[in-house]
């Protein structure tokens, strides 16, 4: 599994304005696993309370695949041209 | 070169036939150099696997219409199709019946990740363009 994405580029291209902005990614990792070690007992006994309906189980799942698809955000570009407007996101 | 192109030469080098000879001898040799030859099996690259499913949509140009570049990664395509086990038994069936009435009868807790798979693979060896109106659609992997 890759790691999560680093850094996330948004650019938007006006024909007056132009912003480009870089945003470390990596700094907001370690808060999130703090926030996820700190909530995971809590999600723990939720799960357990609603195991009896499919919701327990979907809970437990989610966590790790929701952090599968974060891992999986490194590479992903999105180019659009919107006439007097360019917009890119990139996920580096 | 052949042990047969070698005895040719060896033969001319002992003068014990002409240059002509030589090279009538030699021509018919050269059947034998093609079958030596790779095939086309042989000699093309292995395949690399594809990491990034691209869409690239193109308007015509001076149409002023928008365009698109999207670069997806595989491994997201791949996180996204587990995501589908999150999705409620109902909800696929409310998805089912919009496709249904789309004209499309397909049951979407029939995709495995398998059939994925095998759409990445043929994907591979395809490139769709499809050019309609004042747009080009190009959908490939690479």
């Amino acid at each position: 599994m890759n790691c999560p994405p680093l850094l996330m580029r948004l650019g938007i291209y006006g024909q007056r304005r132009r912003l480009s902005l870089w945003l470390p990614l990596f700094l907001l990792w370690p808060l999130a696993a703090a926030v996820a070690i700190v909530l995971a007992p809590l999600v723990l006994l939720a799960a357990l309370i609603l195991w009896p309906i499919v919701w327990g189980k979907l809970m437990l799942l989610s966590g790790p695949l929701l952090f599968r698809c974060l891992c999986a955000l490194r590479g992903l570009e999105l180019n659009l041209n919107l006439g007097k407007r360019l917009l890119l996101i990139s996920f580096k | 070169m052949s042990d047969n192109q070698k005895r040719i030469l060896d033969l001319l080098t002992e003068k014990k036939i002409s240059v002509d000879e030589a090279q009538r001898l030699l021509s018919l040799t050269e059947p034998e150099k093609d079958t030596e030859a790779k095939t086309p099996y042989e000699t093309a690259e292995p395949k690399r696997k594809p990491r990034y499913f691209r869409v690239q949509v193109q308007p015509e140009a001076g149409s002023g219409k928008e365009s698109v570049n999207v670069r997806i990664p595989m491994a997201l395509i791949h996180a996204g199709m587990k995501l589908t086990y999150l999705i409620p038994g109902h909800a696929s069936d409310d998805v089912n019946e919009a496709l249904r009435e789309k004209g499309i009868n397909f049951d979407v807790r029939n995709f495995k990740e398998e059939d994925f798979e095998e759409l990445v693979a043929a994907l591979t060896d395809l490139e769709v363009d499809v050019k309609g109106g004042k747009e080009k659609v190009h959908i490939y992997v690479e």
